[in-house]
């Protein structure tokens, strides 16, 4: 099997300092606790989890940004931090919140800069460069300063120029965030393209389901600093997203309601929380029902995925 | 990789940078306008001065001179690009990642960038204040080698000035803000480095210590090169800004060093 990224037990702390007049306290937070995965060559992975969990810093330590304290990476065959130029040849990376592409030039500008930062050959840039505007529909705009282009075109862009120098392995931060639906959609069917052929390996990180079960075959969970799922997409979609469990505040004491497809689960004077097993079940269709039955001036509603 | 393409990619930024910087017709408009009005009312200042010593000479200047030497000092101030709070900015919203996963060093991009900011600027700014000059003042004797010595001066003047900028901001490594140090180290290369004055009219007991200080290497030595060249002002400049950078040079790469340590082991 080609092993695109191996990592070991991978361990990250950092040191929090904190001064009470002349006293200092010195403290140390886990951020990554003994990660280990390996992503075979070609690979897509979802790399998801809640604000804090250490995706952020792991991927940091996989592009050789921050050093570890403990533990093995080999992405490539480099160790990130060693070998953080040469590596940066073989990878690139698209932050959604963060632009690489010059704001007052045309997106060709920075696609020329590229191409002699990564030091390609002119015939094989060109080459790459037409198969990206045309695979990306970049043509109509790639004349137009960076500025002035929507925020889909701004991120197809992005994500073409991390492709320019062909790199084996793929870092995309939130590619998809603030897009509309069909941007989002287009975006990512673009990205799964390019994953199935040339084979790119692709680390996502966002917290979008639809960006990891359109784009992704396997999603890494993490939180604290663990692992705590690791399964393909269709596993974890049959194994913990099999039903829902919407909880709605009422603006007053709520009629007892049989919903087809629908458990009420728990009721009180002015809140009432109902389950759905049924994976198509849209949360929104239960609410409209509910307004149909209940008033609801002014109403709050809570989602939570549950496991079955 | 090669010299020359690793020497391709830095010189890509920098055209890169310039042509960014020509993208708004409307900026430059109004920095020619700002500089325009700063040249004629210290032209008009120094005619005050001039008439009230009642001397054609200033600090060994002719009024001539001192406005071409103004044009000179004002358009290498005016063309500092904003090295200090772009680097200020990398850290504090983490986009010193997007530099870093290039296969670039994080200063050599910066310099490259803003060497092609800063040379379009310049030659924007000394064309205009040179038009302003040439109307206000009429022109001074400039000789062939006179422009070449001058020009020999900028590199290193220029280089000077993006280093005690880039120090600046990587203090963000420390500090909330760099603000407040930039306006400092500005303001100091204004008062010390001869802008408004030549070094000359300084008291004599402060001219050697100015003279060595590497805020003068920035801006008075290539305007006093303009007006008043000479093989021995050019020496000891050469020698005064060469002693400068490899001081400066050293400090960065130290201060680097310490916040990149710092980057890895908690982020920045």
């Amino acid at each position: 099997m080609n092993r695109g990224v191996e990592i070991r037990e991978l361990k990250k702390n950092f040191t929090l300092t904190r001064w009470t007049g002349f006293h200092r306290t010195v403290s140390e937070v886990v951020a990554v606790d003994g990660i280990s995965m390996v992503v075979p060559q070609g690979q897509a992975v979802a790399f998801i989890g809640p604000n804090g969990a250490g995706k952020s810093t792991t991927i940091k330590m996989l592009t050789g940004i921050l050093h570890p304290t403990s533990g093995n990476v080999s992405v490539l065959g480099f160790t990130p931090w060693r070998d953080r130029r040469r590596l940066a040849h073989c990878i690139g990376a698209v932050f959604g919140q963060r632009s690489q592409l010059w704001y007052h030039l045309p997106a060709r500008d920075t696609f020329e800069l590229l191409s002699r930062v990564y030091g390609l050959e002119r015939s094989e840039f060109i080459r790459t460069r037409d198969v990206l505007i045309e695979r990306f529909n970049l043509g109509p705009f790639m004349d137009t300063p960076v500025r002035k282009l929507s925020l889909g075109q701004r991120m197809r862009a992005e994500v073409a120029a991390s492709l320019l120098h062909r790199p084996r392995v793929l870092f995309l931060d939130e590619p998809t965030i603030g897009l509309d639906v069909i941007a989002r959609q287009l975006l990512r069917d673009l990205i799964c393209e390019w994953n199935r052929n040339d084979g790119t390996t692709l680390f996502l990180t966002s917290h979008d389901a639809g960006d990891i079960e359109h784009v992704a075959q396997r999603v890494v969970v993490i939180n604290h600093g663990h692992v705590v799922v690791d399964d393909n997409v269709a596993a974890v979609r049959r194994k913990y997203l099999g039903a829902k469990i919407l909880r709605v505040q009422f603006h007053g004491a709520p009629r007892s309601m049989k919903l087809a497809g629908v458990t009420m689960l728990q009721e009180s004077d002015t809140s009432g929380s109902f389950r759905s097993i049924r994976p198509s079940f849209q949360c929104v269709l239960l609410l409209q029902r509910c307004w149909m039955r209940v008033p609801l001036p002014t109403s709050r509603w809570r989602i939570h995925h549950w496991k079955k | 990789m090669t010299i020359m393409k690793s020497a391709n990619r830095y010189l890509w930024i920098g055209y890169t940078a310039a042509r960014s910087n020509l993208a708004y017709g409307g900026e430059v408009i109004y920095r020619c306008s700002f500089l325009t009005i700063i040249l004629y009312i210290f032209l008009r200042l120094w005619n005050v001065v001039y008439a009230a010593t009642g001397s054609d000479r200033v600090g060994g200047l002719t009024l001539p001179q001192m406005v071409w030497y103004l044009v000179v000092t004002e358009a290498i101030y005016l063309s500092a690009p904003r090295v200090a709070s772009e680097v200020d900015e990398d850290v504090r919203t983490g986009r010193l990642a997007v530099h870093l996963i290039r296969p670039l060093s994080y200063v050599g991009g910066h310099l490259s960038r803003a060497m092609g900011d800063r040379v379009v600027r310049f030659a924007i700014n000394l064309t205009v204040g040179a038009v302003l000059a040439m109307i206000l003042v009429g022109p001074i004797p400039i000789s062939a080698a006179g422009i070449v010595m001058f020009f020999a001066t900028l590199p290193a003047a220029f280089l000077l000035d993006f280093l005690g900028m880039f120090l600046i901001g990587l203090c963000a490594f420390w500090l909330e803000s760099t603000s407040g140090l930039a306006l400092l180290y500005t303001r100091t290369v204004m008062m010390f480095g001869g802008m408004f004055l030549p070094l000359a009219i300084y008291p004599a007991v402060l001219q050697p210590i100015l003279k060595v200080l590497p805020f003068a290497s920035m801006l008075s030595a290539p305007g006093v090169m303009f007006v008043n060249p000479s093989f021995l002002l050019l020496k000891e400049s050469i020698v005064i800004q060469g002693a400068a950078v490899t001081v400066f040079l050293l400090v960065v790469a130290i201060v680097q060093f310490l916040a990149m340590r710092r980057l890895f082991s908690n982020g920045g």
